[in-house]
């Protein structure tokens, strides 16, 4: 049984303007230890497919389909049962560390918690042992800055805290939303390298939602593209990156900015990530597509496939080759 | 910490003359005395009332006199209407009975209007929601004037339960109706701003953390948003503590409280000047002492405050 089945996942949100779908209809697995990336522009529907899975999302969404966790539903589960698997199973990290942490409590607090709630421990052990943690992430003088307050540490050294915080029960899965993206590039990397590590040290499988294809290439086994809610193209990233397959993933990796390349400018995908509360009939991807063929407006694509999957009406062969 | 209640105790005392000297200048401004009656008084007889008040002395000489007597002797003078009676004797008498009533209503307004506004912010866009916001707008646009007779109407006149007025001491039963009137208004004002800034606090990024931990949302509100979410509210708590406790010229008159609200407005009417300064100055030293509990209060919930 895979770790982590999203079937058909559907997210709705109710706004003044009428309904917004974020996501439409996305598939995927995640197996036990794995590293799994799902990429797309703003907008894609990656965040809001993990914050469904959590039961994270705003007020006002409202997720259909199932998100199968060792084969129980995460969207049906009743709350209490929710709040056993959050951060003792799976766990989530955010893209803001500025603003995730609790500003009004001290760090000691905010971990302490975690394992009060989830592991039973006095308040003292369970100190002790976030500051084991926070020493894993390399914070340096953990048990004196544990009593510390979230503003008194720079921004890669919050999302460190994010990251042992939220380790400390020895989650099965770990959700990163754009851990990296409000971060300076020095930090990124020393946090990409942390996230390395602990997958080696705690065989915690790994969704690492990002933008940065960078971030993607020396990092997960497999690669999930989104785009206008849907999953465009999965496959290991290696195939992926070799062998796009689709229109759209194709696009992503030639924006790229590419360094043994001087002679070209930057490319851009023409056109504009789609309106989520207007997507077209057909395929999402169609109004920027250069390889667009009648179908592709009036038809959405079915993805197909067994390890290489994709959602085109264009056959592989067909595309022209760039 | 320390240097920072001595600095602002420091400033208390120039802000206190300050206000002492613009209150002076205020009445002296204002036509008329206190002894100018309908009949008018045979001038050499107002003279000599006059010069035994130290009316007759030039305005600098009265200022100098007056801060030098409170702040000397601690004496706010006699009254200039009730011929036996000190400004210290009234308040002494009045400030008690004003800051028992004002202080339940305080606790009373807090309790109650962070209460609804918890709930309408938890329960946002539900029908709970709209009954808390519906019975605060009902609260506030209710003015006490109104709100008292109505009061008496129901729970004296009507129900028997309650006395219409009297304190006896501040028993029980004459502190409810004074206590539900003063508050009301406050309590609306508490739940609207409780309300609006546990909103914004839910909607925060780190409350989503603490719903990822797997918290209760319950714990969620307790630890996680209620201090942020008490920021603006204690703001608005501070001055008014301050109105509460001195009063309410509302309360005391349809109540008979004899609390100083009423002393307050009457000595406004009868000129009686020294009446006026004391409960000024009173009010005045006691917003300057609650603005700063306030912002003590301030640097104990947010960490990122340091004096």
């Amino acid at each position: 049984m895979s770790l982590l089945q999203i079937k058909d996942l559907r997210v709705e949100f109710q706004t003044g303007d009428g309904a917004v779908n974020a996501v439409n209809g996305v598939s995927f697995n995640v197996e036990k230890g794995e590293t799994l990336a799902i990429v797309g522009e703003s907008g894609s529907g990656k965040s809001q497919t993990a914050f469904a899975a959590m039961g994270l999302l705003a007020r006002n969404g409202k997720a259909i389909g199932q998100a199968l966790y060792e084969g129980k539903d995460l969207l049906t589960m009743s709350r209490k049962e929710l709040n056993r698997i959050r951060s003792n199973e799976v766990a989530m990290i955010f893209q803001d560390p500025m603003t995730s942490l609790n500003p009004y409590m001290r760090i000691s607090d905010q971990m302490a918690e975690v394992l009060q709630l989830h592991k039973g421990m006095s308040k003292k052990d369970a100190v002790n042992e976030a500051a084991k943690m926070l020493d894993a992430v390399r914070i340096p003088d953990a048990k004196a800055r544990i009593t510390m307050y979230p503003h008194e540490f720079s921004g890669g050294m919050r999302q460190r805290i994010m990251i042992a915080m939220a380790l400390l029960c020895q989650p099965k899965l770990l959700i990163a939303d754009e851990p990296t993206t409000a971060l300076d590039v020095t930090v990124q990397a020393q946090i990409m390298e942390l996230f390395g590590d602990i997958r080696k040290e705690f065989g915690t499988a790994v969704i690492l939602i990002t933008h940065d294809l960078g971030v993607v290439a020396g990092f997960c086994d497999r690669t999930l593209v989104l785009y206008g809610g849907q999953v465009m193209e999965e496959a290991e990233t290696e195939a992926l990156f070799a062998r796009p397959s689709h229109p759209y993933t194709r696009g992503l990796l030639r924006a790229v900015p590419r360094f043994d390349r001087k002679d070209e400018a930057l490319l851009a995908i023409a056109g504009e990530p789609p309106d989520m509360s207007r997507l077209p009939e057909g395929c999402p991807f169609a109004p920027r597509c250069a390889e667009v063929r009648d179908i592709c407006q009036t038809a959405k694509p079915v993805i197909a496939g067994e390890a290489h999957r994709r959602a085109c009406h264009v056959p592989t062969e067909e595309l022209s080759h760039v | 910490m320390l240097s920072f209640i001595a600095r602002r105790f420091a400033v208390a005392i120039p802000t206190i003359l300050i206000l002492i000297v613009v209150s002076f200048v205020l009445m002296f401004a204002a036509p008329g005395g206190p002894f100018n009656a309908e009949r008018p008084l045979p001038p050499q007889v107002l003279a000599n009332i006059e010069a035994k008040y130290g009316l007759d002395q030039p305005y600098w000489k009265q200022i100098f006199d007056y801060v030098w007597n409170v702040v000397v002797h601690f004496d706010f003078g006699p009254s200039f209407k009730y011929k036996d009676r000190s400004v210290n004797d009234i308040i002494a008498q009045g400030f008690p009975v004003t800051l028992t009533y004002g202080f339940w209503s305080f606790v009373v307004a807090v309790i109650v209007g962070v209460t609804l506004g918890v709930v309408a912010a938890i329960r946002h866009n539900t029908w709970l929601d709209y009954l808390a916001v519906g019975i605060s707008i009902g609260a506030q646009s209710l003015p006490n004037f109104v709100m008292a007779p109505m009061l008496v109407i129901v729970f004296t006149l009507w129900l028997g339960w309650l006395p219409g007025g009297g304190w006896n001491g501040g028993q029980l039963q004459y502190l409810v109706l004074p206590v539900i009137a003063l508050s009301t208004s406050y309590m609306a004002s508490i739940a609207r701003i409780t309300r609006s800034s546990m909103l914004e606090v839910l909607n925060s990024g780190f409350i989503r953390t603490a719903r990822a931990k797997g918290l209760s949302d319950g714990r969620i509100i307790l630890r996680h948003a209620l201090k942020p979410a008490m920021l603006p509210v204690l703001s608005y708590l501070g001055p008014a503590f301050v109105l509460m406790v001195t009063g309410s010229v509302i309360v005391d008159s349809y109540f008979s409280t004899g609390g100083i609200g009423v002393y307050f407005v009457n000595a406004a009417f009868n000129r009686d000047y020294s009446v006026m300064m004391g409960i000024t100055i009173l009010m005045g030293a006691l917003t300057i002492l609650f603005n700063l509990i306030v912002d003590l209060l301030y640097a104990w919930i947010d960490p990122k405050i340091r004096y």
